[in-house]
């Protein structure tokens, strides 16, 4: 059940098997030159596992090069969800105050690392717009968002993992694939995806749990 | 007309529940019980990293941004320096600030030569270093004179080679802004484009390289030192 990182995660799976398995031989917790893997080798999903075990450690070093690997993936998380700049940047930093007081959590996660990182990011921007938003205040302003997200041609070409969600998004009806997106990636409510598709909100609440468990289904086949 | 239509948040089960947290659908009170029995119940967490696990390929469609270095300053200012109260002398707080303090010190004594004009672009300055190497440089940047400053703390160069200075902006392939001259100091003139992206908070590195430089424009051998630009 506590299986460790490099476990899954389109983009971090394919990585070099051989590199991975040189560093599970290694203590964990030796990064043997910080400036030598520093900058301009991309990193490994164990390199980042090992700079979050090193920031539990309240590893400053170790904490700086995390932030200078992940925290531009993370303001693009906080952007999307946000939809605006000074807010992101005030929860990318609320996200790394989280990431240095509750990295020994990643430890017990069942996660890859950069998914790690990426649900902590992801959970901080949406709560803040639930904190922000009055409901129904908000409902022109979801209107107004176009959705960037790949489309079917675009993903299948992607392939891996990340093609094998957007199939199985392909397979719901086109308007719950859509909601299931916007929920995920822009972190709209049920209350806005119900005004959003123009359907009443526990409609909305069934499509999205129906549309979950069949999403549930195609990705276990 | 199911039942689900009529149901609170609980009724499609934990798994279900589970599932609407990670999306990101429920209201704040429901996000709020979520959150608490994700603290409480490993089971319940369970369901929730299943789920996290599931769905985040989905999060390959956010883009990269590079956020601006303030951010990362601010973040500084708010988990490292903490105000000194209580027990000053034995706060590591405070001796960590005094040593922060004393770098500072001596980074305004290095930039002192490159005050003079005193309204311009704020200066940054970097301390170059790296685990498992003795090299250390200290380097200011001067917009206005649109060069870079180093001071040679310590580590030697091995004969036959040069230490070469490079800015790496985010995921991006290094720059060369060319090989360091031998010396305690050195001055380095940088191109407007590298110019541009020092102000937004690049990283310095050194690597050893072949006398001359790399001849392959790009770093050939080990870093040896390396830093972010910090304002001063």
């Amino acid at each position: 059940m506590l299986k460790k990182v490099g476990s899954f995660s389109s983009t971090e799976a394919n990585g070099a098997p051989g590199a991975q398995e040189r560093f599970r031989g290694r203590n964990t917790l030796q990064l043997p030159n910080l400036g030598n893997c520093l900058i301009w080798q991309p990193m490994t999903p164990q390199d980042i596992s090992n700079l979050i075990v090193r920031t539990s450690m309240k590893d400053r070093a170790a904490f700086d090069l995390l932030y200078r690997q992940t925290s531009a993936k993370l303001f693009g998380v906080c952007l999307r969800v946000l939809k605006d700049r000074g807010e992101a940047e005030e929860a990318l930093q609320e996200v790394f105050v989280k990431i240095w007081t509750k990295a020994d959590r990643f430890a017990v996660s069942e996660l890859s690392p950069i998914s790690w990182l990426v649900a902590i990011a992801r959970n901080h921007a949406i709560d803040r717009i639930r904190a922000r938003r009055e409901p129904a205040a908000y409902i022109d302003a979801a209107l107004d968002v176009a959705d960037p997200a790949p489309g079917p041609e675009a993903a299948a070409v992607a392939g891996g993992e990340s093609g094998r969600i957007y199939r199985c998004l392909d397979e719901l009806e086109k308007d719950r694939a859509a909601a299931v997106r916007g929920a995920y990636l822009e972190g709209e409510s049920y209350a806005e995806l119900a005004a959003r598709h123009d359907v009443p909100l526990n409609t909305m609440r069934t499509w999205l749990r129906r549309s979950l468990l069949k999403l549930r289904e195609c990705l276990e086949r | 007309m199911t039942r689900a239509e009529d149901d609170g948040p609980e009724s499609g089960g934990d798994d279900l529940f589970a599932a609407e947290y990670v999306l990101g659908v429920l209201a704040a009170d429901e996000r709020e019980i979520a959150s608490r029995r994700i603290d409480a119940d490993a089971a319940f967490a369970h369901l929730v990293d299943a789920w996290e696990a599931r769905l985040s390929p989905m999060a390959d469609a956010y883009p990269e941004t590079e956020p601006p270095i303030r951010v990362k300053e601010a973040l500084d200012r708010r988990l490292f320096v903490a105000e000194p109260r209580a027990g000053l002398w034995s706060s590591l707080a405070f001796w960590r600030g005094l040593a922060a303090a004393s770098v500072a010190a001596l980074a305004i004594y290095i930039a002192v030569p490159y005050l003079n004009p005193p309204a311009e672009p704020p200066r940054l300055i970097a301390s170059l270093a790296a685990d498992g190497s003795d090299v250390r440089y200290l380097a200011v940047y001067d917009a206005a004179r649109r060069e870079v400053g180093l001071s040679h703390v310590s580590g030697e160069r091995a004969a036959g080679k040069d230490f070469e200075l490079w800015m790496i902006e985010g995921k991006n392939a290094p720059v060369s802004m060319g090989v360091i001259p031998a010396g305690q100091t050195a001055r380095m003139t940088i191109s407007p484009a590298v110019q541009q992206k020092l102000a937004q908070g690049a990283v310095l590195a050194v690597s050893l390289e072949p006398t001359g430089g790399s001849p392959t424009g790009q770093p050939t051998g080990p870093v040896v030192a390396a830093g972010d630009l910090k304002s001063i």
